[in-house]
């Protein structure tokens, strides 16, 4: 499959946020401000991609090889706290100020339904190994492109006088409905 | 026990009988699972070449599969092809069943969609969409007919297009056209494996 | 930390503690299968299934599992539930299991499982465990059943795969999709909200 319409796909048309419901979690809790949700966004983009590429040879190695694809779910997770890990120690040691940046989001993003999800979906649609990275990849900036733009609207709507019981979750997701509906409007761009 | 080791037995002895229990369940399960999977596709293999009594995969490769109806005597009665297009909202997943010389296209199905509900998803429905499939030329280049047409009216080789769905039916289309293209192609290469069946 | 009756470890899950309305955990699954009652039904019980089945088993060897590994031990204990569940679907249940899809493995990351592993099962005895987790699996089947009545019924005209509402009527389509996934969402929790706030202003707190 063409690997850009893939990208274009991953990132507009089945957005991973408003399209397959993944990262909602992070999409809501991380997305009143702009820079925190940028910063989030590409922590999350580099974990993706780096899930895409360990979890598809795990699955094309060690796991179909040897007949036990019912083992994806144990081995996936497990792959993703670990990389989760190694990359926030990795980021502590080099670089200081980059952990001070993104480090907090790191531990939250093992339960980002994206990194499963992605590993999950891959393996659905039995993608190769340059499609699932680039899936990856495009899951990543899809995301981003949700969360910061959901940041943006916030921090208008911090100002606005929203009603009490629509404070918070409700009226952030209210907001992800309607960008939901624009986002429909990217539907059938590829044929 | 010293805590480092402790660390380590435990979580080698959890995801040890992890492991365990899953290959068991694993066992009790996986028969069933390729149960319904067969089931489906030989259920929907009968549905596109009529009068199949059993089917054999003829031809594989990732996103595209045909297979060889035969009926009771053994006789070939028509190839089905799986595969899938890229629709409004996924991919759409489609069996269509064309008879054994290749002549005409018998029935088409959908396995599986995700287009809008009550537009794009009515490719599934047989009144609006799959009947007009039934019995066109195929070695005519396929064409969607907008606004549809009543059955008589439209020509040897026009499908009809559903309202307010126009890439839902163009994506079948483009689909099933591909899809033909491909396997009198493999067809006329003999890469059609059908041991056992004889052609009527 | 105050001690509760059972009968109050159970009931909090329905409310005051629900997973969706009130702790917002576990949104992913609660958005994408809920277009249809049965497929939120099915989601609920699989949860439940999950729920119960790890918070029982971190439970009863909490402690025998040192802390450095206990999110890792629970994480493969959860995992392991939930490839039993999805399994088992696929095997006796194949249609539900192709309509709720790789949702059913992301229940894996599913906040709520590992949320009461952590908060809960891991710091109280079997018993009291258990009744949490069937408290917190009905709260959230609940929930899942009222969304995806109110997404089903708007959107198909139909309960339960059974038409409910006439012909006259023409069915919201927007529903079965994303945006009315999120909009339903919003709306409920802001009732949710709606109706505590009120029932604080006539009791006194």
């Amino acid at each position: 499959m063409n690997l850009l319409l893939l990208l274009v796909s991953a990132i507009l048309i089945n957005n991973f946020v408003l399209h397959y419901f993944l990262g909602i979690c992070p999409f809501l809790g991380v997305s009143k401000k702009i820079d925190a949700a940028l910063s989030m966004g590409v922590s999350v983009t580099f974990v993706l991609t780096l899930t895409a590429v360990v979890t598809w040879v795990i699955n094309h190695w060690l796991l179909i090889p040897y007949g036990m694809p019912y083992l994806q779910i144990v081995s996936f997770i497990l792959v993703i706290a670990s990389l989760v890990q190694l990359v926030e120690m990795f980021v502590r040691k080099t670089s200081p100020p980059l952990y001070q940046a993104m480090g907090i989001y790191l531990p939250l993003i093992t339960v980002n339904c994206a990194i499963m999800g992605l590993a999950l979906l891959a393996s659905l649609k039995e993608y190769g190994f340059a499609e699932t990275v680039v899936f990856g990849v495009g899951a990543g900036i899809g995301f981003t492109l949700a969360i910061v733009l959901m940041a943006a609207i916030r921090e208008r709507l911090d100002l606005a006088d929203v009603p009490g019981p629509l404070r918070g979750a409700p009226i952030a997701l209210i907001v992800a409905g309607i960008m939901a509906l624009a986002f429909l409007g990217f539907s059938g761009m590829i044929k | 026990m010293k805590l480092p080791a402790r660390m380590v037995v435990v979580l080698c002895s959890v995801s040890l009988l992890a492991a365990a229990f899953l290959a068991g369940v694993n066992l009790l399960t996986r028969e069933r699972i390729a149960f319904n999977k067969q089931k489906e596709i030989e259920a929907a293999i009968s549905l596109v070449i009529p009068g199949t009594r059993s089917s054999r995969k003829a031809y594989e490769e990732r996103g595209f599969s045909v297979y060889a109806g035969v009926d009771e005597n053994g006789s070939l009665l028509g190839w089905a092809v799986e595969s899938a297009a890229s629709g409004f909202q996924d991919s759409i997943v489609f069996l269509v069943g064309a008879d054994a010389g290749l002549g005409r296209i018998r029935r088409l199905y959908i396995l599986d969609q995700k287009e809008t509900p009550g537009l794009g998803a009515k490719i599934t429905d047989e009144k609006t969409f799959l009947q007009f499939w039934e019995g066109k030329d195929m070695n005519l280049p396929l064409a969607l007919r907008k606004p549809p047409a009543g059955k008589e009216e439209l020509g040897p080789a026009e499908v009809n297009t559903i309202t307010g769905a126009t890439i839902s039916s163009e994506a079948v289309l483009s689909g099933v056209t591909v899809s033909l293209e491909k396997l009198r192609k493999l067809r006329s290469e003999g890469k059609l494996n059908v041991e056992g069946g004889h052609e009527k | 930390m105050k001690s509760r009756t059972l009968g109050q470890e159970f009931v909090k899950g329905l409310w005051a503690e629900n997973p969706v309305s009130r702790q917002l955990l576990g949104m992913c699954s609660t958005l994408a299968v809920t277009n249809a009652v049965i497929n939120g039904l099915a989601m609920g019980l699989a949860v439940a299934f999950v729920l119960v089945s790890s918070s029982l088993l971190v439970s009863l060897i909490r402690k025998v599992i040192p802390n450095q590994v206990r999110i890792a031990s629970y994480i493969v204990i959860i995992a392991t539930f939930v490839t039993i569940a999805d399994r088992f679907m696929a095997a006796y249940f194949p249609p539900l299991s192709k309509a709720l899809g790789p949702y059913v493995p992301l229940i894996v990351v599913n906040c709520i499982i590992l949320g009461r592993a952590e908060a809960f099962a891991s710091r109280n005895s079997a018993g009291r465990s258990l009744i949490d987790a069937l408290g917190m699996s009905l709260g959230y089947t609940i929930a899942l059943v009222i969304l995806s009545a109110v997404r089903e019924l708007l959107g198909s005209g139909t309960l339960l795969g059974r038409q409910v509402i006439g012909a006259w009527f023409e069915p919201w389509v927007i529903m079965l999709l994303p945006p009315g996934a999120f909009l339903t969402l919003g709306i409920l929790i802001a009732t949710a909200l709606f109706i505590e706030q009120k029932s604080r202003r006539r009791r006194p707190a």
